[in-house]
């Protein structure tokens, strides 16, 4: 590359992403340190998509740091290893996209290439960061934690309760939520956790926020067959690479 | 995989390598380390793994190679097995138990190391089975004692997933001895050079550019597009695709049979396997391959015939026909049938798969299960038994027992949830086992998911089940008071221990009667009839010692020893039985993993109750057994945790990055004990910041039913709070808040926990608050005395003689009581040096130099003067014998105890437990104890 992607502010990202967050008080200190960073990057300073989705995100996970401390999960090894899993997928896309490497995953590509603009709005843009993390790093962050836990993932287990409680944190944390708004902006949450096949097709749309749940254990259930998981991987990119791109179209400007 | 042979040069390199060969020589505390090459197919990792092994072979290191199989069903334990071989090291993989195998394994690598330093070279470590993995990190945390460097490479497409290595090496990053190396593509600069060495002489500025372009920096992708500039080939392609079936469509048919059926074979590939396979008279084949070779598509060595880059056989594979494909892999299944061996089930399993012919693939794909079986591997064996079912129809006779051992194997690997699935298929069918069986079976499976509730309902239906035999409904009835017993109903748990005895007294195996007086004998003690339990569990030892079976007298033994030290804090006696029980093992040479753990309990007692050099060598002595997986780390923590109260600053740093990456495989139930080492360590270091940063984490990952461990980990943190404030560090405010706020979840938890639990929580709740009010400068001696008062009680030197030299400062700095002061710092003075506690017993001296105190005379002389009766105002509404009463609660005896020293009837302590309650205002006895002591 001649250019460097992220412009003056190359080397500090570098820096940054070279740690690996091992514990969430480390994952928020790095969300924080890329949030001074990204508020730098020209030309729309701090009101990249990026940065819009990165400070939600930090948000996100200082409520999820004090609910630890405050002991609200009921199995926060789960919860933590989770959050740390999780988290290092969003540095891992962020690290390929720095280096330029096509490893990096379409759906954060497709908000990453946004960058530089035209300007989105920041609530489209947070929310398309939003889906990639949901609707792609999650499953798989969750079939990690399972597999490093020795635990299967189970309906109605501790850990499906601790994590049905992230969820809500993502709705109550996600700005923007006003009261005259809430019923667009329930939709979106919906379709969004969906699957985008059914939502076009207008086949049964699952209403419920599960889906990242039900991916998991879908991925589970072959996660030692290289092939098929990475032929899945794809699949799961695609879709929500499609609907990130919705996200960030003018279609998504009713949500502000 | 890689090129071999007429490599291009290295470019862009350099650095990477000299890198790579100091960190593989930078070894840790335990003697070893790893590097971990990850980057992208075809961006050069094997070729830095060969040219690594070459530069350090013949000097200090011996050189292992082995590579990891794509055939998705490896044996387990293959590229290790497969680099022992290839040094003509065959080992024996025939072991009593898992830690057997792992010993075995170790002991031909260190033969083979000798006194020099091994370097285990694996490539493709994303195709490594689960049992690799786990030697890996068994390696790496010294438990082999062989001095070990490890140089991996992992293809990074692998990581993007769920791949079990993605949190492996997360965890492994953070380790001082390992190191994550990835390579990148090269620059354009170098892929310039690159281009110049290959093309030879002048490259056109544009040509090197458009190499870089399409290549993207990929090595292997440059090499060839540089062999077609310098060949004149007009490039049409970009994708690899394209540019390597332009050049098969140039190769000579026979060489053309040769590509394609290497291509479909397990590499190495033999010469005469491939004779058999591609079917061409002698001459004919070896020009064939002659060929192949020149058109730099297969490279051959000793041990047979390969392609030059994985890369191409992926691109062969989507141009064979599948009719193409199943015939060539019926030849390489029938070349291989014969020979047989027990390496070759996984191979002649993929070939007759491969091949369509599921039935000739089913006896080896059993044969693999089963070896993989023996091997310990119950991953691999359930993937073996998962594809054998794949292969049988549904009205196939085999298909029963088949459900059956692939329900058992997931099971055993973990998966339960898939273990209940197969469970019922085999449900549903005609030539299912019985009822009552099916039920044990679903049960124990739910059980391990952690349903219990439904797991009960199961255990019911066994029982109630009308083909239910004696000896199942005994089995059902002992596994079902243990699960009771597990839920903290202890009143169920000891009813259905009881039918479960008399069930099994009469029809039930050893192992049933060991079981369910265990659960009887606990369930008695949490109820407050100790010595009835303990009654119960020495007389399942007598059983045991009867039958002689290793796994009846290690269960019973550890059963016994457990309750001792455990609910009923008998220390020494329990670590008597422990020691006996092990002896008794070792005498009969059976149950290695049994005696680990009971040394490991008696060496936990004995450093609990201060006799810290016997409990060190009965640490050596576990640790002789070469333990794996979950009781490795408990040994190493409990040697770390002697290690970090002796000072030993290394051999504690060194246990810890042992446990690091054996946790790096899985194990969060040890998380917190490490951090809590890690927290201990650095106090004594006076790395305050250190400290509070583990204690945090941990904070973070506690598991809600982790009182006890919670406790210690608060009072750590509270310490280091305190410690920091006292160097004249800030104190951080929100870490404050937050211990605070633990401290009184454990409060909380105190109250409604069971009796022994609530007794260690009560120390270390004390020593938090004897913390804080050091935080808050209130040097009171209070909480000290009382923190010293409870470790006395509960017999353990170590925080008390803490909780004493707290007290002393405290005492002296406010010029009060000098007398006990001085007696107490004494004591414990003479404590910390008879355990040879040597951090404490200097912190101890500074504070005597501090405040003029000689600890030398009469040390040993001087008792601590027993705490003063100074009645405060809330027991004076008591009565004698109400107080009397109160104390004995205090100490912790059960109402009948109290009833036998007051020569009372058990009934009537329980009338004045009712008035004292109601006078002190209190609910429990933890709370009257605590006015008690308070007022003490």
């Amino acid at each position: 590359m001649t250019q460097p992607i992220w412009g003056p502010v190359q080397r500090q990202m570098s820096t940054i992403l070279q740690e690996h967050p091992d514990d969430v008080p480390a994952v928020v200190t790095q969300l924080q340190a890329l949030q001074d960073v990204l508020c730098q990057v020209p030309p729309l300073l701090n009101s990249n998509p990026l940065a819009d989705f990165n400070k939600l995100y930090l948000a996100i996970t200082e409520n999820v740091l004090d609910r630890l401390y405050a002991g609200k999960f009921k199995d926060p090894a789960f919860l933590s290893r989770l959050d740390v899993e999780f988290a290092g997928r969003y540095f891992d896309a962020l690290r390929y996209w720095t280096e330029g490497s096509p490893a990096c995953p379409g759906v954060w590509a497709g908000l990453f290439t946004r960058i530089p603009g035209p300007d989105a709005r920041p609530l489209p843009s947070a929310v398309a960061g939003v889906n990639a993390h949901i609707n792609f790093d999650l499953p798989f962050a969750l079939v990690t934690t399972f597999d490093h836990l020795g635990t299967d993932p189970i309906d109605g287990s501790d850990q499906h309760h601790d994590y049905l409680q992230v969820n809500d944190i993502f709705a109550e944390e996600i700005p923007g939520l006003r009261r005259g708004y809430l019923d667009r902006w329930q939709l979106l949450i919906d379709t969004m956790n969906g699957d985008l096949d059914d939502w076009w097709q207008g086949e049964m749309v699952e209403y419920t926020r599960n889906v990242a749940w039900r991916n998991a254990q879908k991925l589970w259930a072959i996660r030692h067959d290289l092939a098929q998981l990475d032929h899945e991987r794809r699949r799961l990119d695609r879709t929500a690479t499609g609907l990130g791109k919705l996200l960030l179209s003018p279609f998504a400007d009713f949500l502000q | 995989m890689a090129s071999q042979g007429d490599d291009g040069p290295l470019v862009g390199r350099t650095g990477t390598l000299a890198d790579i060969q100091s960190y593989l020589r930078n070894v840790g505390p335990g003697g070893t380390a790893a590097v971990f090459v990850t980057g992208e197919s075809g961006v050069g990792k094997s070729r830095l793994l060969r040219e690594t092994a070459d530069a350090l072979r013949g000097g200090d290191f011996a050189v292992l190679l082995g590579t990891c199989l794509d055939i998705g069903d490896a044996s387990p334990l293959h590229p290790v097995l497969q680099a022992l071989r290839r040094h003509d090291s065959a080992t024996t993989t025939v072991a009593d138990d898992p830690g057997a195998l792992l010993e075995r394994v170790s002991r031909d690598l260190r033969a083979i190391a000798g006194d020099r330093q091994l370097l285990l070279v694996l490539d493709d470590l994303q195709w490594a089975d689960r049992s690799t993995r786990q030697l890996l990190l068994y390696l790496l945390a010294g438990l082999g004692d062989v001095r070990i460097s490890v140089l991996a490479a992992i293809r990074a497409e692998a990581l993007h997933g769920t791949h079990p290595l993605r949190r492996v090496l997360a965890e492994l990053r953070r380790l001082r001895s390992v190191r994550v190396v990835d390579i990148a593509p090269l620059t354009e600069e170098h892929t310039r050079e690159l281009v110049t060495a290959i093309v030879g002489g002048d490259v056109a500025g544009e040509d090197a550019d458009r190499v870089y372009k399409r290549s993207g920096g990929n090595p292997f992708v440059v090499e060839e597009l540089s062999r077609d500039l310098r060949d004149g080939r007009v490039e049409l392609s970009d994708t690899l695709r394209e540019i390597f079936l332009a050049r098969v469509d140039e190769l000579p048919a026979n060489a053309h049979a040769v590509v394609h059926a290497v291509a479909a074979g397990v590499e190495p590939v033999d010469h005469a396997v491939l004779a058999k396979v591609v079917r061409l008279p002698e001459d004919g084949l070896l020009e064939a391959i002659r060929a192949a070779v020149a058109y730099r598509f297969v490279v051959s060595d000793a041990e047979g015939y390969r392609l030059r880059h994985r890369l191409v056989a992926e691109v062969l594979e989507q141009e064979v026909l599948p009719a193409e494909g199943a015939a060539l892999h019926r030849r390489y299944a029938e070349a291989l049938e014969p020979a047989g061996g027990a390496d070759d089930h996984a191979r002649l399993a993929h070939h007759w798969q491969r091949a369509g012919v599921p039935a000739r693939a089913l006896p080896s794909v059993v044969a693999a299960a089963r070896s993989a079986e023996g091997l310990y591997g119950f991953a691999e064996a359930h993937r073996y038994w998962t594809i054998a079912l794949r292969l049988t129809a549904d009205d196939a006779t085999e298909r029963a027992e088949l459900l059956g051992h692939a329900a058992e194997s997931a099971h055993q690997c973990g998966e339960h949830v898939l273990a209940l699935a197969r469970l019922e298929e085999l449900a549903g069918r005609k030539d299912a086992p019985s009822e009552c069986e099916l039920h044990l079976r679903r049960a124990r499976y739910l059980a391990a998911t952690g349903r219990s509730e439904t797991a009960e309902r199961e255990y019911e239906l066994a029982l109630q089940a009308p083909d239910c035999t004696p000896q199942l409904r005994a089995t059902a009835a002992a596994f079902l008071a243990e699960l009771l017993l597990h839920l903290g109903r202890y009143a169920d748990a000891n009813q259905r221990a009881r039918d479960a005895l008399e069930l099994a007294a009469v029809n039930g195996s050893t192992a049933d009667l060991v079981r369910a007086s265990a659960a009887l004998g606990f369930s008695a003690a949490f109820r407050e009839d100790p010595d009835a339990g303990l009654a119960v569990i020495r007389h399942a030892v007598e059983i045991a010692e009867r039958s002689g079976h290793p796994d009846d007298l290690g269960c019973a033994y550890l059963h016994l020893a457990e309750l001792l030290t455990g609910p009923l804090n008998s220390i020494e006696e329990g670590v008597l039985v422990a020691r006996r029980g092990a002896a008794t093992l070792a005498a009969r040479g059976v149950g290695r993993t049994y005696q680990t753990r009971l040394l490991a309990i008696a060496g936990n007692g004995l450093f609990r109750i201060g006799q810290w050099a016997e409990a060190d060598a009965m640490l050596e002595a576990a640790m002789q057994h070469r333990p794996s997986g979950a009781d490795a780390v408990e040994l190493l923590l409990a040697r770390c945790r002697l290690w970090v109260g002796f000072g030993e600053v290394d051999n504690a740093r060194r246990d810890l990055d042992a446990v690091a990456t054996l946790l790096a495989g899985g194990g969060a139930r040890h998380v917190l004990p490490m951090l809590t080492l890690r927290a201990g360590l650095a106090m004594w270091q006076k790395e305050h910041a250190e400290a509070r940063a583990a204690v945090q984490r941990g904070l973070t990952e506690t598991r809600s039913d982790d009182l006890v461990l919670l406790g210690v980990l608060a009072w750590h943190g509270l310490r280091a709070e305190a410690e920091a404030h006292v160097a004249g560090s800030p104190v951080d405010p929100a870490a404050l808040r937050r211990l605070n706020t633990v401290v009184g979840r454990l409060q909380e938890g105190a109250d409604n926990a069971a009796t022994e639990v609530r007794a260690v929580l009560d120390g270390y709740l004390n020593l938090c608050a004897a913390e804080l009010s050091r935080i808050e400068d209130r040097q009171d001696p209070e909480p000290w005395a009382r923190a010293a008062a409870i470790w006395d009680r509960r017999q353990q030197p170590y925080p008390a003689a803490y909780s004493r030299l707290r007290h002393a400062e405290a005492a002296l700095q406010r010029r009060g009581r000098r007398a006990t002061a001085i007696a107490g710092l004494r004591q414990a003075y003479a404590t910390t040096i008879a355990m040879g506690a040597r951090p404490l017993a200097n912190e101890i001296k500074g504070i005597a130099q501090r405040f003029r105190v000689s600890l030398a005379d009469d040390a040993d002389t001087v008792a601590m003067a027993p705490p003063e009766p100074d009645q405060g105002d809330e027991l004076s509404v008591l009565t004698g014998r109400e107080r009397e009463v109160l104390e004995a609660v205090a100490e912790g005896l059960t109402n009948r105890e109290i009833g036998e020293q007051l020569f009372i009837s058990e009934r009537t302590v329980g009338v004045h437990l009712g008035h004292i309650f109601d006078k002190l205002q209190v609910r429990t006895r933890v709370q009257a104890s605590r006015v008690f002591l308070t007022a003490a």
